[in-house]
C-alpha cells in the first residue's frame, strides 16, 4: 500500500469524509519542538504500486499538530498550529490565497481540532493553554472558550449524535464532557492517574468514550456509570498518543503510541488486542480509519512517513 | 528557545513512567502490565550499540619510529630488536602480567616464513614473555600487521583466549623485495596470475593510467603527506605512540659504532615541494608518473597492539582506546592492486553496520600516491579526514609493520579528537591484488539522543542521553 515520505515529522493524518482516496497529513519540523510546519493534502493512487500524489501543501511558520476536514465542504481543512493559531485552508485554492483565515486566540500550542459532524458548521480546538475553543467558519473570533482544565488540553471530540455535546482530554488526568448550552462542564471523569492524551466517542453508542493515557492503557467508559471503566486495554509499551473508534464497527478502535506501534482493539471481547503494526521506526503519533472504505487505516509518526493500508495487510508492503 | 524547552518538557512528561504502581485505585491488572513494560528498558529502541562485555577492545598500541632502510636509524638493528621493545611496551605500560597473554600474532612479509617465525619467538623471550605464551606469524603482504590484529580479535571473539597481541615487523634493510625466482610456465596462459608478478611500481603506473591520476595530483599528495607528517611530529603527536629503541648505529663514513636511541621517524622531508618533485624522473616506466618522490619509502619498523575482551579490560581497570568492529579483505585485479582500499573499505564499513558517512577518520596506506589519490577520489572522502598525520609517502612503509603502525596512529588521533571522532577505518592495498580494511570505534562512545537537546533537570531518560 502507498507510503508518503514527508519532509518533516508526522503529527496527524485524517481521511477525507468526501473522497475515499484523499487524506490530509499534518507535519512539523524537528519533532515539533522548533521550526516550521507543513500541511499536506494527498491523493491515493488508483492502482496499487503507484506513488501517492500530493494535491496541495501549505507551509506554516510553526509546526502543524493536527488537521480536520470540514464536514460541509469537500476541500476545506482546519489546522492546529503550534504557535497557538487555528488556520482554515481550502485545498482547491492555490497556496497564495491560503490560509483563508488564521484565528489566533490560543496563547499556547494547539494540539487538536475536531469538526462538528452533525451540525457541520462549527469546530473545536484544544490547546496547551488549558482551554478548548468553539469556532464557526463564518466568524472571525471564537464563539466560546471552555476553561476548566488545570493543565494542557490534548484533545477535544464532538459527540457523533448530539450536536452540542463534546468531550475533552487533559494532562490534568481528567476527561470532561461538555454541552455548549451549559455554562460549565456537565461531567468530570477522573479517567486515569496519568495524563490523558486522547479520547474519542463510540460512533454507534453515544454514551461510550475511550481515553488514552500516559499510563500506557486505553480505557473505555460509559458516561452513565463512570465509576469503573467498561474495559481496560493494556498492551502498549509507552504512553498512548491517540485513540480512534471505528466508523464501521461499534466495538473496534485503533490507537497509536510512543512505543512506535499502531494497535487495533475490540473492547467487547476478552482478547481485546486485534492487531498490532510495528511499521513505524519512531513515535507513532497519528492514526485514522477511513469512513468510506471499511478497514482502511492511515498512520503517521516522527519517522516522517505516512502509511495507508488495509487492515490485515503489511503497511510496508509496496 | 524558551518555547522549544517548554514543548520538550510537555512531551517528556508523556514518557514519564506511571507514577503510582502501588496506588490502591490501580487495578492489579494494569499494575502488572506497567511492571513488565519497565523491564523493557528506558528508550532501548534508541540505542544503536550498547557496550557489551564480549566486545574486543584495544587497550594499548605502540610502534617504533619508522626509519629509512639501509640509511636510516635502524640500518644496523636486527629485526628481533625492533619487535622486542614494542612487545615489552604493550605489557609494561598496562602493567599486564605477560603470562596472561593467550597468543602473539606477528605480521611479517619479506623474510622467509619459518626463519622469521623463530626470530619472532626469540623476540618474545627478549621482551620478557614466559615460555607458556605462544607466537605465530601471518603474511598477507602489506596488510599483515592489520591481519595480525584482526586474527587476534577473531580468536578472542571465538573464545580461544581473552587477551592477545597483534604485532607487525619489517626490516627492509635485512630482507629486500625480490622477484619470484622460479616461475611456473603455466603462468603464461593465466593473465591475472602473470599480473601477480608485476613489480608494484608498474601496478601503480597501471592505476594512474587506467583511472586517470595525473603526475601533478600524485606529487601534490606526496607534498601534503610530508607536510602533515612534519606538522604532527613537530607538535609531538607521535610521542604517545612511539617507543624509543636503544640500539647501535655505525657511521657510514668513519665506520665508528656508537649507541643511539631512536625515537623519531626519519623519512619525513619538511622541505618537500611540488617543484622539486616535478623534476624527479619516473622510476618504473619512461613515460610514467611514479617517482621516488611519490611512492612510499622503503623502511624498517615494528608495532604491537594489545587486545582483550572488554569485560577483562574493565576488570583490570585498563583504559579502552578503541573497539575492534569489523574487518574485510577483498580481492581485486592484480594489475591494479592499488585500488584495494576502494573495495575493502565499503565492505568493512558495511559489515560494521555503518555507512561511509559515519566514518570520522581514516588511515589509508599510501603505498603509491597514484592509488591513494584514486581511492580517496573513488570513495569521495573528505581530505580532512584521511591520513591527517601523513602517511607512508612521508613516514615510510615497513610492509609487515604498517597495519600495526596505523592502529597506533589512528586510535591516538581519535583519542585526541574526542567526541568529534567516533568511528575510524584503517585500510591498505595488498600486492597480488587485494585490499584489507578494518573499522574501529572509540571505546567510550554510546549514541546520543540527538533529536533533543540534553536535559539538565528532571532527567528521566537513560544515562546515555546525557
Amino acid at each position: 500500500m502507498p507510503i508518503f515520505k514527508a519532509p518533516f515529522n508526522g503529527y496527524s493524518v485524517k481521511f477525507s469524509p468526501f473522497y475515499e482516496n484523499r487524506l490530509a497529513a499534518a507535519t512539523a519540523q524537528n519533532f515539533g519542538i522548533l521550526g516550521n510546519g507543513r500541511l499536506h493534502v494527498l491523493a491515493l493512487p488508483p492502482t496499487p504500486g503507484a506513488p501517492v500524489a500530493e494535491i496541495a501543501a501549505f507551509d506554516t511558520a510553526d509546526g502543524v499538530y493536527d488537521v480536520a476536514w470540514s464536514e460541509s465542504h469537500d476541500s476545506l481543512l482546519v489546522a492546529a498550529v503550534a504557535d497557538g493559531s487555528v488556520k482554515l485552508y481550502d485545498s482547491a485554492l492555490p497556496p497564495a490565497s491560503n490560509p483563508l483565515r488564521s484565528l489566533h486566540e490560543h496563547t499556547r500550542e494547539v494540539q487538536s481540532v475536531d469538526y462538528n459532524p452533525t451540525r457541520r458548521d462549527s469546530f473545536l480546538s484544544a490547546a496547551w493553554d488549558d482551554t478548548v475553543k468553539l469556532w464557526t467558519v463564518d466568524r472571525p473570533a471564537s464563539v466560546r472558550t471552555f476553561k476548566e482544565h488545570a493543565y494542557c488540553v490534548y484533545a477535544a471530540a464532538w459527540n457523533p449524535r448530539h450536536a452540542d455535546v463534546f468531550a475533552s482530554a487533559s494532562g490534568d488526568c481528567t476527561a470532561r464532557v461538555w454541552d455548549v448550552r451549559e455554562p460549565g462542564s456537565t461531567m468530570i471523569l477522573p479517567a486515569h492517574e496519568s495524563e490523558i492524551l486522547s479520547l474519542d466517542w463510540n460512533k454507534y453508542d453515544d454514551c461510550v468514550i475511550a481515553t488514552a493515557s500516559v499510563d500506557k492503557s486505553i480505557r473505555v467508559w460509559d458516561v452513565r456509570s463512570h465509576r469503573v471503566p467498561v474495559a481496560v486495554l493494556n498492551g502498549h509499551g509507552y504512553a498512548v498518543r491517540k485513540v480512534k473508534f471505528s466508523p464501521h464497527r461499534g466495538s473496534l478502535l485503533a490507537s497509536c503510541s510512543y512505543d512506535m506501534t499502531v494497535c487495533l482493539w475490540d473492547y467487547m471481547v476478552e482478547d481485546s488486542l486485534v492487531g498490532r503494526y510495528d511499521h513505524h521506526t519512531e513515535f507513532a503519533v497519528g492514526v485514522d480509519m477511513s469512513v468510506l472504505v471499511e478497514g482502511l487505516l492511515a498512520s503517521t509518526g516522527w519517522d516522517e512517513l505516512v502509511y495507508v493500508w488495509q487492515h490485515g495487510t503489511d503497511p510496508r508492503a509496496p | 528557545m524558551e518555547r522549544a524547552l517548554d514543548r520538550q518538557r510537555v512531551l517528556l512528561r508523556h514518557l514519564q513512567p506511571s507514577p503510582s504502581s502501588g496506588s490502591p485505585s490501580h487495578t492489579p491488572q494494569s499494575a502488572c502490565v506497567s511492571a513488565s513494560a519497565c523491564a523493557a528498558g528506558d528508550l532501548a529502541a534508541y540505542q544503536r550499540t550498547a557496550s557489551f562485555g564480549d566486545d574486543v577492545v584495544i587497550v594499548a598500541a605502540y610502534r617504533t619510529a619508522i626509519c629509512k632502510s639501509r640509511r636510516g636509524g635502524f640500518k644496523d638493528t636486527l629485526p628481533e630488536d625492533l619487535l622486542a621493545p614494542v612487545l615489552r611496551a604493550v605489557v609494561e605500560k598496562t602493567n599486564l602480567n605477560p603470562a596472561e597473554v593467550g597468543d602473539i600474532v606477528v605480521g611479517t612479509v619479506l623474510a622467509p616464513g619459518s626463519q622469521r617465525g623463530i626470530e619472532c619467538r626469540m623476540a618474545a623471550f627478549y621482551a620478557g614473555f614466559p615460555e607458556t605464551v605462544p607466537l605465530r606469524t601471518v603474511n598477507r603482504q602489506c596488510s599483515s600487521g592489520l591481519q595480525a590484529v584482526a586474527d587476534v580479535a577473531a580468536s578472542i571473539k571465538a573464545g580461544f583466549y581473552d587477551i592477545g597481541i597483534g604485532a607487525g615487523l619489517e626490516s627492509m634493510t635485512v630482507d629486500q623485495v625480490r622477484a619470484v625466482p622460479k616461475v611456473n610456465p603455466r603462468v603464461h596462459s593465466f593473465a591475472q596470475a602473470r599480473d601477480c608478478l608485476l613489480p608494484m611500481g608498474i601496478t601503480s603506473e597501471n592505476v594512474a593510467q587506467r583511472f586517470g591520476v595525473t603526475r601533478q595530483e600524485q606529487d601534490q599528495a606526496a607534498v601534503e603527506s610530508h607536510r602533515r607528517a612534519y606538522a604532527a611530529t613537530q607538535s609531538g603527536k607521535f610521542k604517545d605512540e612511539i617507543i624509543p629503541v636503544s640500539t647501535k648505529f655505525v657511521d657510514p663514513k668513519t665506520g665508528e659504532e656508537k649507541p643511539v636511541t631512536i625515537s623519531v621517524d626519519d623519512g619525513i622531508r619538511p622541505n618537500t615541494n611540488i617543484n622539486d618533485l616535478a623534476k624527479l624522473k619516473p622510476a618504473f616506466r619512461k613515460d610514467g608518473a611514479t617517482t621516488a618522490g611519490n611512492a612510499s619509502q622503503v623502511s624498517d619498523g615494528a608495532g604491537a597492539v594489545l587486545l582483550m575482551k572488554r569485560s577483562v579490560a574493565v576488570q583490570k581497570g585498563l583504559p579502552i582506546l578503541g573497539v575492534f568492529r569489523s574487518f574485510a579483505a577483498v580481492g581485486v585485479d592484480p594489475a591494479v592492486m592499488g585500488i584495494g582500499p576502494a573495495v575493502a573499505i565499503p565492505a568493512a564499513v558495511k559489515s560494521a553496520g555503518l555507512t561511509l558517512d559515519d566514518i570520522d577518520l581514516l588511515e589509508i596506506n599510501e603505498a603509491f600516491a597514484s592509488q591513494y589519490v584514486y581511492c580517496c577520489k573513488k570513495l569521495g572522502l573528505d581530505p580532512e579526514k584521511v591520513n591527517v598525520n601523513g602517511g607512508a609517502l612521508a613516514l615510510g612503509h615497513p610492509l609487515g609493520a604498517t597495519g600495526a603502525r596505523c592502529v597506533a596512529t589512528l586510535l591516538n588521533e581519535m583519542k585526541r579528537q574526542g567526541r568529534d571522532s567516533r568511528f575510524g577505518v584503517i585500510s591498505m592495498c595488498i600486492g597480488s591484488g587485494m585490499g584489507a580494511a578494518a573499522v574501529f570505534e572509540r571505546g567510550d562512545c554510546a549514541d546520543e539522543l540527538c533529536n533533543a537537546r540534553p536535559i539538565k533537570i528532571n532527567n528521566l531518560l537513560s544515562r546515555d542521553a546525557q
